[in-house]
């Protein structure tokens, strides 16, 4: 539950944003990013459905190297 | 552009490095990267990385547990949970129920969820029933859950809480006679949420090169070389190399939200025992929303073996960084993500589990 996933912003309403990543779309809280303006098209750092950074798309791209690995490695059979 | 992790392997094998050098990391995130890509086997062999303290669920006290499984069977509740909780085992007989998926089994009402967002919408769409969030987690997980207390939820939903800081169990292993490491990778998200200046004792009290480091291979890498360096040189300072996310002061609002709702408490950590200024309390003002108000009396601290690792788990001298986890005597044997025995083969993030899903079995090296 502490891992962090990097999605994009595709629309903001109040404290809640639209993110995407991998093609998979969700509900994102903005409530502890009260300190910055979050506007589609920024990337942030999502955990447990709240953004806690924005970050740049190299970044963003980068953790997600390494996060389809896990992916991969985790969907096998145990 | 960072540079690429094979940039980064090159300049650490370049290093005229000690006989022994042992780098321990506390984020269950960071040990899943450096197994996944296969960093033991790529560095150096003088270098040692160490899984430390990293995993909440793996630390989370045993009466902790207990607790959400009473309220959870005795109570007309829904009891939602991070999905890494339900298989935690409690220290009872086996005729017993020892889990919350056990108990979800028999006939409770127990959900998991991935996000707090999940649990407040779970407490709206029941308005009639009491619903109850067991909340284990570290710095990045409990920030988000004073979000959501202080955002405002339905009057159904009250908060078991076990939050935990990384920081104090990082200390306490210094404080001891024999800390097991000699430099330090700091979590980068708990840096994010808390500002990586809370990891600066490390290196001022303790002389202990240390650095800040995000996710991926390169970060992770960065970070090492930059504690080598420091070890080698003698020029010792908290580097950060997770700068873009993980800034000075940390993130202001979640910091905020944390010291609104919470006070930090001494805690317990599991097999640990209680580590001071380590854990998280409802403040207070948010005193209507703690189920163990609501929900009195189901701890029983009194039980056989409360608060300790399952029998025969080393569970507590890995997360403590002493064995590595195919050390322990059941890793692979009696203890297997199919049918585990300590939360440190329960949970993704555990030491155990990691490894065991890396490939690495009991009788290879570590």
């Amino acid at each position: 539950m502490c891992l962090g996933i990097p999605m994009k912003v595709s629309a903001v309403d109040g404290f809640n944003a639209r993110c995407e990543a991998k093609g998979v779309s969700r509900d994102v809280s903005l409530f502890m990013m009260q300190h910055e303006t979050v506007s589609p098209g920024d990337w942030v750092m999502v955990h447990v459905g709240y953004a806690i950074q924005k970050m740049t798309e190299t970044e963003a791209r980068s953790a997600w190297e390494i996060f389809d690995q896990i992916l991969e490695a985790t969907e096998q059979p145990a | 552009m960072a540079d690429p992790a094979t940039t980064w392997l090159d300049r650490i094998r370049g290093l005229d490095l000690p006989e022994r050098i042992r780098i321990m990391n506390v984020c269950g995130g960071h040990e899943r990267s450096i197994s996944m890509a296969g960093l033991r086997g790529a560095l150096p062999a003088a270098i040692e990385l160490i899984p430390g303290p990293g995993c909440p669920v793996c630390i989370c006290p045993e009466e902790d547990v207990y607790e959400a499984i009473q309220i959870a069977r005795r109570e007309p509740v829904i009891l939602v949970t991070f999905g890494d909780m339900l298989r935690v085992p409690v220290n009872l007989p086996r005729r017993e129920i020892r889990s919350l998926e056990q108990a979800k089994a028999a006939g409770a009402d127990i959900r998991p969820i991935a996000s707090p967002l999940e649990a407040t919408a779970i407490a709206r769409d029941n308005p009639d029933t009491p619903v109850v969030f067991f909340a284990a987690g570290f710095e990045t997980t409990t920030a988000p859950v004073a979000a959501m207390l202080a955002g405002g939820v339905p009057d159904n939903l009250s908060v078991l809480l076990s939050g935990r800081r990384t920081w104090p169990a990082v200390a306490m292993l210094l404080e001891g006679e024999t800390p097991g490491f000699d430099a330090l990778i700091a979590p980068g998200h708990v840096a994010t949420i808390m500002g990586p200046e809370e990891w600066s004792f490390v290196v001022e009290n303790h002389d202990i090169p240390s650095a800040v480091s995000g996710f991926t291979p390169e970060s992770l890498l960065a970070g090492m070389y930059s504690v080598l360096r420091q070890h080698l040189e003698g020029k010792l300072f908290l580097d950060n190399c997770y700068e873009e996310v993980a800034r000075p002061g940390g993130n202001p609002t979640a910091r905020d939200h944390l010291e609104r709702v919470m006070d930090v408490v001494p805690a317990k950590w599991r097999g640990i025992g209680e580590i001071p200024a380590s854990g998280y309390a409802l403040r207070p003002e948010y005193a209507g929303r703690d189920a163990r108000r609501r929900y009195p009396g189901y701890a029983d601290e009194g039980r056989k073996r409360a608060g300790q690792m399952p029998q025969g788990c080393d569970c507590a001298r890995v997360v403590l960084g002493k064995i590595y986890p195919n050390q322990c005597r059941i890793y692979g044997s009696a203890c297997t993500p199919r049918d585990p025995v300590g939360p440190c083969m329960v949970s993704d993030e555990g030491a155990c589990r990691i490894w065991w899903s890396a490939g690495i079995r009991s009788e290879d090296a570590a």
